[in-house]
């Protein structure tokens, strides 16, 4: 069990790093010639069920179910990333969003190792709401990586065919803006009711604490803000027509707001705090 | 080997192209009386509205007479269509192959790249073998062309994007908005080039809406265009609803003018908008381009996108061509090598029959005792002998036909020596290579070969 937890962890790894290495040549390629990066996708979607294996294997090598450990959130927020990648991609042209997504599983399939593994229950805390805090989290951020990817496609697309230049060289490897945009939002949609449950149960779980401290109260605050920041770029659409470009620069701001939440879990868990 | 005679837009007119029509009806007919010409075994023709070409070949296959082929084909096409001679060309041999090649990967095309050649080469294979006019020759080159051409098009980027300034248009919009069906084009004025964009864009998926300060006129676009016509007066409402604006009047000012677009997009709720201005003086004022979700492409960007691509596929031609270059010195090296094939099967016959003649009659005589398994078994040893007696002949024949080398003895004498050995005596003659029939290296046809078109151009090469 430890061989093949080990062995899914390296070639997930290799899957991953080629993968990404592959999206990025075919974004950067300056022939104009039509989409062909036919491996990378699979590259990823082999990197993902490796990456899957390794995650089922360590939690149970571990006892510790995935969802209740920082450790396997990391990675199994990343594996959702790449299964909804991998949906997504075909239906709607948007295969260059792999070059995005694929780099960022593979920082959160190595970056999980080097945080600790244990059971992160806190005192004081419900360990069943804590599960389901944790499990909307993972899905949530599963899905605003890839919103946070299609608004940065979004902007690269947007930049090509304002400025006009590459327009020629880019040939049809970038997704249409529309479908980049409507995904953007639609992800948002589906992540933000999770990224509301996430901080409503943070909120409480953060009043339950005994010692909260600094970290933690910025950690809550930075919560708040991705959540106030997100709700702002969806009210906005609904009711001033706020898309395109403004929408997608707010989700990436919301988006690295979360990422910054993230980092602060994973300063915590090393930290050895509860 | 082949030959390939015919016009294309390098060497003919449309003028002269368009006399040298064969109906799709009638091609069948043509090719089979072409084959039952004595010099012609096997023939396909390419037939595009830039080229006509006809590939053939002999009826020895890689041994025929190459020029008598080549002087055949021109005279079918000259009967079916007098006073076109001037302008065929005839390529024979390897240059025949390479230029088969280079027409499949689109590298003689009138635009360079172009993706319809080769589906048409394929049907005129298709064509030709539903007529029966194929054989081991063509069955053997066509594929190779068509696989040349795929690498071409799979390995280089000859065939990237587009170069006409309607087709640049219309990528633009699919990279604005994707699958163009649920929207609204609105075509502002009319013009050839606009006309086209908007064919395109009803093409995709479209709905397309025509404004005109005639509305007559803008009706008439729009039946045209499969569309619907507005009057003039409906412009500012058309702006709101279209998601593409294709404009191309004759104005002397600018007809969509930024207050129009701001006002639009309000409306619009942020919804992209894509302008193509296609008019010179320009109908769309520049401005627009500063608004979020407003882009505009004026006749002048269009170009160069159009003039990079042009220049992408030219870059890309020299790899192309060294593609084809490795094709067809592949293709080469396989019909020299198959040009000891006469020879060995010859030798092979020969000792099979001889030994198979000795087994049987030892068979009928002092081994008449032996059960159906030892004489299977005994026919089994007489094919292995041959196989190991033949081996090493084989190996050196094919090598003979493939280097040529001045130091060793060349194919030619190495089947005469053979064919004089085993006594192949009417057959030596079948089997010994063509090469003094076809026309010199220096491209010049023998005596025999094309008086019937003395302006006919032949280039030929080594076979």
């Amino acid at each position: 069990m430890v061989d093949i937890a080990t062995i899914a962890f390296y070639f997930g790894v290799i899957a991953y790093s080629v993968a990404a290495t592959l999206f990025f040549l075919e974004l950067a390629r300056k022939d104009g010639a039509a989409p062909r990066a036919q491996w990378a996708p699979r590259l990823l979607a082999l990197g993902g069920a490796l990456h899957a294996i390794h995650v089922v294997t360590a939690s149970l090598l571990s006892h510790v179910c995935p969802i209740d450990s920082l450790h396997f959130a990391l990675s199994f927020s990343a594996l959702i990333a790449v299964g909804a990648y991998l949906a997504l991609r075909a239906r709607l042209r948007l295969s260059a969003l792999g070059a995005f997504i694929a780099p960022i599983a593979l920082t959160f399939l190595v970056g999980a190792q080097f945080v600790g593994q244990g059971g992160e229950a806190s005192v004081g805390v419900s360990r069943t709401l804590l599960m389901f805090h944790i499990a909307a989290n993972v899905l949530g951020i599963g899905l605003f990586l890839i919103a946070g990817a299609a608004g940065s496609v979004y902007l690269l697309q947007e930049r090509r065919l304002r400025t006009k230049k590459r327009v020629a060289a880019m040939g049809s490897r970038l997704p249409p803006l529309d479908a980049l945009d409507t995904t953007t939002h639609r992800l948002l949609l589906a992540g933000f009711p999770l990224l509301t449950f996430g901080v409503v149960t943070g909120a409480v779980f953060s009043h339950q604490l005994v010692n909260p401290g600094g970290a933690e109260a910025l950690r809550s605050l930075l919560g708040y803000a991705t959540w106030v920041l997100l709700a702002t770029v969806l009210v906005l659409r609904k009711t001033a027509g706020f898309r395109g470009r403004k929408a997608a620069y707010g989700t990436i701001v919301g988006v690295l707001c979360m990422l910054l939440v993230l980092l602060l879990y994973v300063v915590r868990a090393n930290a050895g705090a509860t | 080997m082949i030959v390939v005679v015919g016009l294309s837009h390098r060497t003919a007119p449309i003028a002269v192209r368009e006399k040298l029509v064969l109906d799709s009806a009638g091609l069948p007919d043509f090719l089979r009386a072409l084959v039952q010409r004595p010099e012609v075994g096997e023939a396909l023709l390419v037939s595009t509205c830039n080229r006509v070409e006809l590939v053939a070949a002999g009826r020895s296959g890689f041994d025929s007479d190459l020029g008598q082929v080549a002087k055949a084909c021109l005279e079918a096409l000259d009967v079916h269509s007098p006073g076109i001679a001037s302008h065929l060309y005839a390529h024979v041999g390897g240059t025949a192959v390479r230029h088969l090649f280079r027409v499949a990967a689109s590298l003689d095309s009138m635009v360079l790249g172009e993706p319809q050649i080769l589906g048409q080469v394929k049907e005129a294979y298709e064509v030709a073998r539903k007529a029966g006019t194929v054989g081991s020759v063509l069955h053997r080159t066509l594929p190779r062309a068509i696989r040349a051409a795929k690498r071409v098009r799979t390995e280089t980027a000859i065939g990237s994007g587009q170069v006409s300034v309607p087709s640049v248009a219309v990528d633009l919009t699919r990279d604005i908005f994707g699958d163009l069906s649920g929207h609204t084009a609105l075509l502002v004025g009319s013009g050839e080039m606009a006309e086209a964009v908007a064919r395109l864009l009803k093409a995709g998926g479209a709905s397309v809406v025509v404004v005109g300060r005639t509305l007559s006129r803008a009706e008439d676009l729009a039946n045209a265009v499969g569309g619907s016509a507005r009057p003039w007066t409906a412009l500012q409402q058309s702006l709101v609803e279209a998601d593409v604006v294709v404009t191309s009047t004759s104005a002397p000012h600018y007809v969509v003018e930024y207050d129009m677009v701001n006002t639009a997009r309000k409306a619009r709720r942020g919804k992209n908008q894509f302008f193509i201005d296609l008019a010179v003086p320009r109908d769309v004022d520049p401005r627009i381009e500063t608004l979020d979700g407003e882009f505009l492409y004026n006749i002048d960007d269009l170009s160069k996108v159009v003039s990079d691509t042009l220049s992408t596929r030219t870059r890309e031609a020299a790899s192309a061509e060294a593609i084809v270059g490795r094709e067809a010195e592949g293709y080469d090296r396989w019909a020299d090598a198959e040009q000891a094939t006469p020879t060995i099967v010859q030798l092979r016959t020969r000792l099979t029959s001889s030994l198979e003649e000795e087994l049987s009659r030892s068979l009928r005589g002092r081994l008449k005792h032996l059960p159906s398994e030892d004489r299977a078994a005994l026919s089994k040893m007489v094919e292995s002998a041959v196989n190991r007696l033949l081996h090493q002949p084989t190996i050196r024949l094919r090598q003979a036909a493939l280097e040529r080398a001045s130091d060793s003895l060349s194919l030619e004498q190495l089947s005469a020596a053979i064919g004089e050995l085993f006594a192949f005596d009417a057959e030596a003659e079948a089997v010994s290579v063509t090469e003094n029939a076809l026309p010199d290296a220096d491209g010049d046809a023998d005596d025999s070969g094309l008086s019937l078109a003395p302006k006919a151009r032949v280039v030929a090469s080594r076979s």
